[in-house]
């Protein structure tokens, strides 16, 4: 007779293979985002020095930029486990703290989506609120209840921004001498203008193509949909998005933008289109809007999730104090993951009932809700409104 | 809905290791032990120590729900009352019969003069006569499913065996295809269904190799491929995947009975030859087994004799670095002394070194869990609540339709123990209700 060890069922299981555990999906996504690095550092610094519009130094500093994100990050995170985990007072088991934290990730995706001339020092302030506020203070990895980056990047807009505009803004060496962007990015001149004319707001960036390729002013990394859309493709083909999650996000956007042209007179599709490619749309919609520890984990949830961040981009832009959406629309509905992950959790396993049809109901309601506001807003059609609905009586 | 499709997911086979090996009947064991204990029932034994027995003659009683009599698989002289470890993980006492090797059959066993003329009432009374339960892992009593009042169209024989490394229904049905034919007939009698149809895994090509050439003797009999998923053997896949019909609780809902590949081998044997369900078949296999093979043996038998048979643990493995595992790899459990005996829902038991230690990460909330459950539920959601002891969200999360198929932890990417949660809160709310 022989003593054997113990052990829970299933004793198949694919995280004991090689290649099927967090460690792949991390590195997975670790690699649609260098996509994204790639281009932002082509974009900013390589294309730059081959107009010759900088120094060679000035060429890496895009990649040096980003990197040195990350690094801060991990330093900081290697310096809070130190301070707060006995385990972590040895080299060892500081390594092994931080070989499952992935603190460099919400780093770099921070770097991302900051405008280009960000001091060191604010890039500094963003990495400590991302993570150390955002996540350790949360319990760390798996426990944080908004998008780390997100906070960071909000923590900045709304303490820092002068300060960034101050220091050279959005504009790379190549860009800010070209007189027809007049130091704006699409959705800052959208922002000021506030009007739906091609020839106003996409005409000065040359056409929709330059959107899609990401030849346009914007933070370093959200510009080029193409990049974007490419690691989309490599994450769904990974497994590490689900990938309607994007479609329906960028989906809800385009319909709404759509109907905002149309009821302002303006039905070409260039809108909409516009619409999806400027700003951080794209970006957030597939780094963030998928982001898998903030954000509901059952796929109906993901749906809902998803719809109510389409309607409140919208929403964002339009009212907003800031020309983008995109990150307080996630950042606004991490705060609603978790009641979503419940309640779609119960629709999901026995249908709607008794129990489940009230915040069913209170979610459809609350998102259309949210839709026709946003179009109202508009162009304040509360007069149309209430002539159509004086009508329809 | 798109949302609500149950696709289950392809597992790994390796079944490699014992599928092609004949199997092994030739297992005289010196002491048998009878577990009493059926499903979760306690038994009530029918002898005493020093009694001699009779292969079939009954030893102890179930009682109450599902009452039906438990057989000596041997013939012999009760030994002694003993506790022995059970395939549910725990010591159970059990009737210690020592084997005389004589193999003789009580009067009971004899042969059915015209088997096909037998009502329905005396098909369902041999079941129960003959102790017979659900051979395929939970060990349901047969008979209760035929006494349904529902009208039942369709019995499915289930010769899916989707766990990984388990081999033991397809070894003994390529030892006598036609019993399957002749039981699942017996089964249809029985209920007065019309349509019987075996549904079996896609590439698992033995099943119409055999079984076609024999089909023009069994009318209404057919059958029905599935893919190679996990759980397609689960009754319920099972029967939406054959007949497009779902239902809630019971197959009879949807008027169907599925019955074990096993369970209707038996049966053919019950029926014409009053032989009660005294054996079964087991697959001894895993990494950790030197020549993995398939048995046939009489229930009661040490599986240690048959680990010895199939040439012992392969050299070098460290068993408190091994996992011994009674049942398949997804829904069994690890018996931590290799002193386990076979009872009638043990189908396999599987030695396999622990997987390396690996640093794994927090959940990270990817949500794989819940794409993959089969009833739809949000396994992290339920976790949440359970560790909260939140009974009311336990209640309306559903955790009670958990199935414990194990999908989630198999496929969760941080080896979180997450089928365990959701089997812990559904205790929970069991108790707590």
């Amino acid at each position: 007779m022989a003593r054997f060890a113990n052990a829970k069922a299933p004793f198949v299981r694919l995280s004991e293979e090689k290649g099927k555990d967090t460690k792949t999906i991390m590195r997975d996504f670790g690699i649609g985002l260098s996509l994204v690095v790639l281009f932002a550092w082509f974009k900013n610094g390589i294309l730059v020095y081959v107009n010759g519009d900088c120094t060679f130094l000035e060429m890496i500093y895009p990649m040096v930029f980003i990197l040195l994100a990350g690094i801060m990050a991990v330093v900081m995170e290697a310096i809070y486990f130190y301070l707060t985990n006995p385990e972590a007072k040895t080299m060892k088991g500081l390594k092994k703290s931080l070989s499952t934290s992935y603190g460099f990730v919400p780093g770099v995706i921070l770097a991302l989506i900051l405008p280009l001339y960000t001091p060191i020092w604010v890039l500094m302030f963003g990495v400590f609120m991302t993570t150390i506020v955002g996540k350790m203070l949360f319990g760390g990895f798996g426990n944080n209840i908004f998008n780390p980056a997100l906070i960071g990047n909000i923590a900045i807009m709304f303490t820092l921004y002068g300060v960034v505009l101050a220091a050279g803004g959005f504009m790379n060496p190549s860009e800010v001498v070209i007189d027809a962007y007049a130091g704006a990015t699409p959705l800052t001149l959208f922002s000021q203008l506030r009007t739906i004319n091609y020839d106003a707001l996409v005409a000065p960036y040359g056409s929709l193509w330059n959107f899609f390729f990401g030849t346009i002013p914007g933070t370093i990394g959200e510009t080029s949909a193409l990049v974007i859309l490419i690691a989309y493709v490599w994450f769904v083909i990974r497994k590490v998005i689900k990938w309607f999650t994007p479609l329906i996000f960028i989906g809800v956007v385009f319909l709404l933008t759509w109907l905002i042209g149309i009821v302002n007179g303006e039905a070409g599709l260039w809108f909409p289109l516009y619409g999806i490619l400027s700003g951080g749309l794209m970006y957030g919609a597939v780094f963030m809007s998928t982001e898998p520890v903030t954000t509901p984990r059952n796929p109906l949830g993901k749906v809902f999730f998803a719809l109510f961040l389409g309607a409140l981009t919208v929403l964002f832009r339009y009212i907003g104090v800031f020309p983008e959406g995109v990150a307080t629309a996630i950042i606004v509905m991490n705060i609603f993951t978790m009641p979503i992950d419940k309640s779609t959790a119960m629709i999901r396993s026995s249908g709607l009932n008794k129990k489940t049809i009230v915040p069913f109901l209170m979610m459809v309601i609350l998102l259309i809700g949210i839709m026709v506001y946003a179009v109202m807003k508009s162009r304040n059609l509360y007069t149309l409104a209430v002539l159509m609905i004086g009508g329809w009586f | 809905m798109l949302l609500k499709k149950v696709k289950g997911i392809h597992i790994e086979g390796r079944k490699s290791m014992s599928k092609s090996k004949h199997i092994y009947q030739d297992v005289h064991p010196q002491f048998v032990y009878i577990h009493l204990l059926q499903q979760t029932s306690p038994l009530k034994k029918m002898c005493e120590v020093g009694d001699h027995v009779l292969v079939g003659q009954t030893v102890a009683k179930r009682e109450g729900f599902g009452e039906m009599p438990i057989h000596s698989s041997v013939s012999g002289t009760v030994t002694a009352f003993k506790k022995v470890w059970h395939s549910s993980g725990k010591m159970v006492e059990a009737i210690e019969i020592e084997n005389d090797l004589k193999y003789k059959n009580d009067p009971s066993v004899v042969k059915e003069a015209h088997p096909d003329s037998l009502t329905k009432e005396q098909l369902v009374l041999k079941m129960k006569e003959a102790g017979l339960s659900g051979l395929g892992g939970a060990g349901f009593p047969t008979y209760v499913k035929y006494m349904s009042k529902s009208e039942i169209h369709t019995v499915i024989i289930n010769a899916v065996e989707c766990e990984p490394y388990l081999t033991c229904d397809l070894a003994l049905f390529k030892i006598a295809p036609e019993k399957v034919l002749k039981g699942l007939k017996y089964f249809m009698n029985a209920i007065g269904a019309k349509k019987g149809i075996i549904g079996y895994k896609k590439y698992n090509h033995e099943y119409p190799d055999l079984i076609n050439p024999l089909l023009k003797d069994f009318p209404n009999i057919s059958l029905h491929p599935v893919k190679d998923v996990y759980p397609a053997g689960w009754e319920k896949y099972l029967v939406e995947q054959i007949t497009g019909k779902t239902y809630s609780r019971l197959p009879a809902e949807a008027g169907v009975i599925v019955d074990n590949l096993a369970t209707a081998m038996v049966f053919a044997d019950v029926v014409e030859n009053n032989m009660p369900l005294i054996k079964r078949a087991i697959t001894i296999t895993g990494e950790g087994i030197k020549h993995p093979q398939n048995f046939y043996v009489p229930i009661g038998t040490k599986v240690s004799d048959l680990v010895h048979i199939a040439g012992g643990y392969e050299k070098g493995l460290d068993p408190a670095k091994a996992l011994y595992i009674a049942g398949g790899p997804m829904t069994g459990r690890a018996i931590l002394i290799d002193d386990l005996i076979v009872n009638d829902t043990l189908g396999g038991v599987i030695v396999k070194p622990l997987p390396e230690e690996k640093n794994h990460p927090a959940c990270l909330g990817c949500g794989k869990c819940s794409d993959v459950c089969p009833v739809f539920l949000a396994p992290t959601e339920i976790q949440r609540a359970f560790e909260m002891k939140d009974v009311e969200s336990i209640k309306n999360l559903s955790a009670d339709k958990c199935i414990a198929c194990g999908l989630c932890s198999h496929i969760c990417p941080s080896h979180i123990e997450i089928t365990d949660y959701v089997v812990r809160a559904k205790d929970l709310l069991r108790k707590g209700a």
